[in-house]
């Protein structure tokens, strides 16, 4: 008896809780159309961060963009855009930028952005210079100083032509309120100038950003964003899936697979951005075998690029022929990889000496065999995927490559000291490619360097990479980037498979979602415009 | 009863110097630099200078006992250092999550003991019919799926499709459903075997079938004489569980963004984060010892043969 009541009260209880979730979601979203309110829910692996605009890690760099906003910003190809500042002009001694401030704008606290305002965020940047060696305008800044509350004048030790490139960057070079900023540079609360501001951060949970009522620019359609931490792809997907997250965005959010089904899914909207970097394999020239011309010239020919992107990328990335896509500045040189074509990869080996022993598989020269390591981190599973691919190619035309599949940091020692025939790496994206990231060639800590050491033009490319961030005139720069760029690609020193893209997936009624010009900065402000 | 807890405290202190010393050196003695982790983690470029600062300021350069001897001393005083990666406190970190998995390890440690003991018990009571024969299968699968896989079905089924319970986060008695249910399957499974093999053992017993002849009702004797004799066994397994559970949390967590210290410790796993692996597997054994220690207590409230033995 008291079984079959049970039974029957099941369905009775099981309705409210069955109906529960998607009940409530719906009331919530009748409640905020009702209030004029608009809130996106994202998701992100970790917590945005004590969200300090001049620190890196743990900060997360989306959402120091979302706080905090540069004097200038950067615009797809490399050009650059009024942002805080409204007017800028390189001074006549060729190392001075005069900066004009753009009027009215206050932070989020209401405290008033001013030179002043410029003038203690960039001197405590400054005054933590180890910190950021990383970045050569840090190193180069003389001082800042307010010539009046509306003007700022930054003084470089010498020209330095990416200044507005690097002043653009999402960090260290943007603005705390100064009320905010102690003077030992820590923050006492993350108050920018930007669109947003943080309302609320439960770690492990979500951090929840509110639209910034003092910002300047034009109000956007959002009043709310609230950034879930979730860390796994799969699980991301099935909560967009389910309606608990509105979007994902970015370059590796979801897996290949997972973006083909929902591009295929009449209730979502998928878009994938312009190149905004470039998935890569340095290929050493400073150890055997690589270290021979022809055997770097053979893997470019004997690797089908084509057959990584259309099967193990999905064509969620277009293939790359060169170390820079042609959207970055100075890169349209109109250069080509070497098709993809295994018989004369072939001929080139045995030309070079690489010959085939009676009923073996890996070419041989003096006693010799033909192999080499080819390293990737190992709980990466699109790196593992391709690495193997990679194997099997070069395997056909008689190389060993063999696969070393490490930890981050055993990775990062190999990158470091040189140990590897072939490893991976992304360039930077913009707006560092291709300044920045040639920058980090000259430094022995780059997998970069270690590649080149063997080039027999590894000084010149050094020199030659110091004088065109130095150099002052745009003829000369240009043609600059036109040595360096051919001669990395004519040696062969690099195996470009790609270049990234930011991918992004959206319920249709979320409207608009624009790409940003940068891989990191995710344009909220400009979500549901338009 | 008291000493006997008191005795098996003590013993806790030399496990847990012998396990943080042994993951201490097997840390360090693994491939790959630490200094160059740190360095990561801050996103500090790995100059040389850079890497012989990190090793002064993280005492590297000291010889692996006297490294431990240092984190000892640091970690008597309640300081487990700081995550390389959120540069916060370890041993904050630790108890800012721990609720969440507890939380969810307890949640999933009754369903086991909601499901394993009456289905055991009522496959027992009804050997080789079809009860029987059904739970067989069920148990069959509930250790054959990974909890991971089957937390994706869940949320596929019962958030995706269905749109009864919520996909991810710690967000109420909802949100909890169905990390409970993909944590305790493989559990309340072995459970459910273990239950059915103790029962069938106990209904064996003359004292049993003496009962049966006193002629009392068979809710008593079932209630009783059978099952109080019977869950001994279980008793025993529940403290393995619980382990089993915890670990099976730190997966399921992540499938369900849920917010504790198996995520947490996880992204320390991926990203080397020396201080907070090195916290995170002390707090693991204490709890894991901790929880011996009550089944153990409860099993000598429940039989006085095991507290005789310890008194004696």
């Amino acid at each position: 008896m008291l079984r079959r009541r049970l039974l029957q009260a099941l369905p009775a209880l099981a309705a409210p809780t069955a109906g529960s979730v998607q009940a409530q979601a719906q009331a919530q979203a009748q409640a905020q159309a009702q209030a004029g309110r608009r809130r996106l829910t994202f998701s992100w692996p970790s917590n945005a961060g004590p969200l300090h605009p001049h620190l890196y890690s743990p900060n997360q760099m989306y959402a120091q963009s979302m706080l905090y906003e540069p004097l200038v910003r950067y615009v797809e190809g490399g050009g650059i855009a009024p942002a805080l500042a409204t007017a800028w002009a390189l001074e006549p001694d060729g190392r001075s930028w005069r900066f004009a401030l753009r009027p009215g704008v206050r932070f989020a606290d209401g405290t008033a952005f001013d030179a002043a305002a410029v003038v203690a965020n960039i001197e405590a940047v400054l005054r933590n210079r180890p910190r950021h060696a990383w970045l050569a305008l840090v190193e180069r800044i003389e001082g800042v100083e307010a010539l009046d509350p509306s003007t700022v004048r930054l003084r470089l030790k010498g020209g330095y032509y990416p200044t507005l490139l690097e002043l653009a960057l999402p960090r260290p070079l943007r603005f705390a309120s100064p009320a905010a900023l102690r003077p030992d540079g820590s923050l006492a609360a993350p108050i920018g100038t930007g669109p947003w501001m943080l309302a609320e951060t439960i770690r492990g949970q979500h951090d929840l950003f509110r639209r910034n009522p003092h910002h300047w620019g034009p109000k956007p359609a959002l009043e709310e964003v609230l950034v879930r931490v979730v860390g796994d792809s799969n699980a991301r997907a099935l909560a967009l899936e389910a309606g608990e997250i509105d979007l994902t965005y970015g370059t590796d959010q979801l897996d290949g697979d997972t973006f083909r089904r929902f591009a295929a899914d009449r209730r979502f909207t998928t878009a994938i951005s312009p190149p905004i970097g470039t998935r890569l394999l340095a290929v050493n020239a400073s150890r055997f075998p690589t270290e021979e011309l022809a055997v770097r010239q053979a893997i470019a020919q004997g690797i089908d690029r084509a057959a990584l992107v259309k099967h193990v990328l999905l064509d969620t990335e277009p293939a790359a022929e060169t170390l820079f896509a042609e959207n970055f500045p100075y890169t349209g040189l109109g250069l080509r990889a070497p098709g993809f074509d295994r018989p004369a990869a072939i001929a080139r080996l045995e030309a070079a000496g690489w010959r085939l022993p009676a009923g073996g598989r890996i070419r041989q020269r003096d006693g010799k065999a033909l192999a080499l390591d080819l390293c990737f981190t190992g709980s990466d599973a699109l790196q593992k995927a391709l690495a193997e691919a990679i194997q099997g190619d070069l395997a056909r035309i008689g190389i060993d490559g063999k696969l070393i599949g490490e930890d981050a940091g055993t990775y990062d020692g190999r990158q470091r000291s040189g140990e590897f025939g072939m490893i991976f790496g992304d360039s930077w994206g913009a707006p560092y490619d291709p300044h920045a990231f040639m920058g980090s060639m000259r430094a022995p800590a780059h997998a970069d360097y270690q590649a080149q050491r063997g080039l027999p033009m590894k000084e010149e490319i050094d020199r030659r990479i110091t004088g065109v961030l130095a150099s002052t005139e745009e003829a000369v720069r240009a043609a600059e980037y036109r040595w360096l760029l051919t001669t990395l690609h004519e040696q062969a020193v690099y195996f470009p498979v790609s270049f990234l893209t930011n991918k992004v997936v959206h319920r249709r009624e979320l409207g608009k979602v624009p790409f940003g010009a940068t891989q990191t900065e995710i344009p909220f402000a400009l979500i549901g415009q338009g | 009863m008291l000493r006997f807890a008191l005795r098996r405290l003590a013993s806790l202190l030399p496990l847990l110097l012998l396990v943080s010393f042994g993951f201490f050196a097997m840390l360090r003695l693994g491939r790959g630099d630490p200094a160059l982790d740190y360095l990561r983690l801050a996103q500090i470029p790995p100059t040389d200078a850079a890497l012989a600062l990190a090793r002064a300021e993280l005492g590297l350069d000291r010889a692996i006992p006297a490294q431990y001897l240092a984190w000892l001393a640091e970690a008597l005083r309640g300081n487990l250092g700081e995550s390389w990666f959120t540069r916060r406190p370890v041993l904050e970190e630790i108890t800012h999550y721990l609720p969440a998995t507890l939380q969810l390890a307890g949640t999933a440690m009754l369903v086991t003991i909601a499901f394993g003991v009456p289905l055991g018990l009522w496959a027992a009571l009804h050997r080789d019919r079809w009860p029987d024969h059904l739970t067989r299968a069920i148990a069959f699968l509930g250790v054959s799926l990974p909890n991971f896989w089957l937390g994706f079905l869940f949320v596929l089924v019962f958030a995706v499709t269905l749109g009864w319970l919520p996909a991810i986060g710690r967000d109420g008695f909802a949100s909890i459903i169905l990390p409970a249910l993909a944590t305790a399957t493989m559990s309340a499974c072995v459970m459910l075997r273990l239950v059915r093999a103790s029962v069938l053992g106990v209904l064996g017993e003359p004292h049993l079938r003496f009962a049966r002849a006193r002629g009392l009702p068979r809710r008593t004797l079932i209630g009783r004489h059978v099952m109080l004799n019977a869950l001994l066994p279980p008793l025993t397994a529940i403290g393995l569980h619980l382990g089993e559970l915890m670990g099976g949390a730190m997966v399921v967590e992540s499938v369900f963004g849920w917010p504790g210290l198996g995520r947490y410790a996880l992204l320390a796993i991926a990203n080397r984060d020396y201080p907070v692996l090195q916290g995170f597997v002390l707090a693991m054994t204490t709890i894991f010892v901790l929880c011996n220690l009550v089944v153990d207590i409860a099993y000598a409230w429940l039989d006085p043969r095991i507290r005789l033995e310890g008194a004696a």
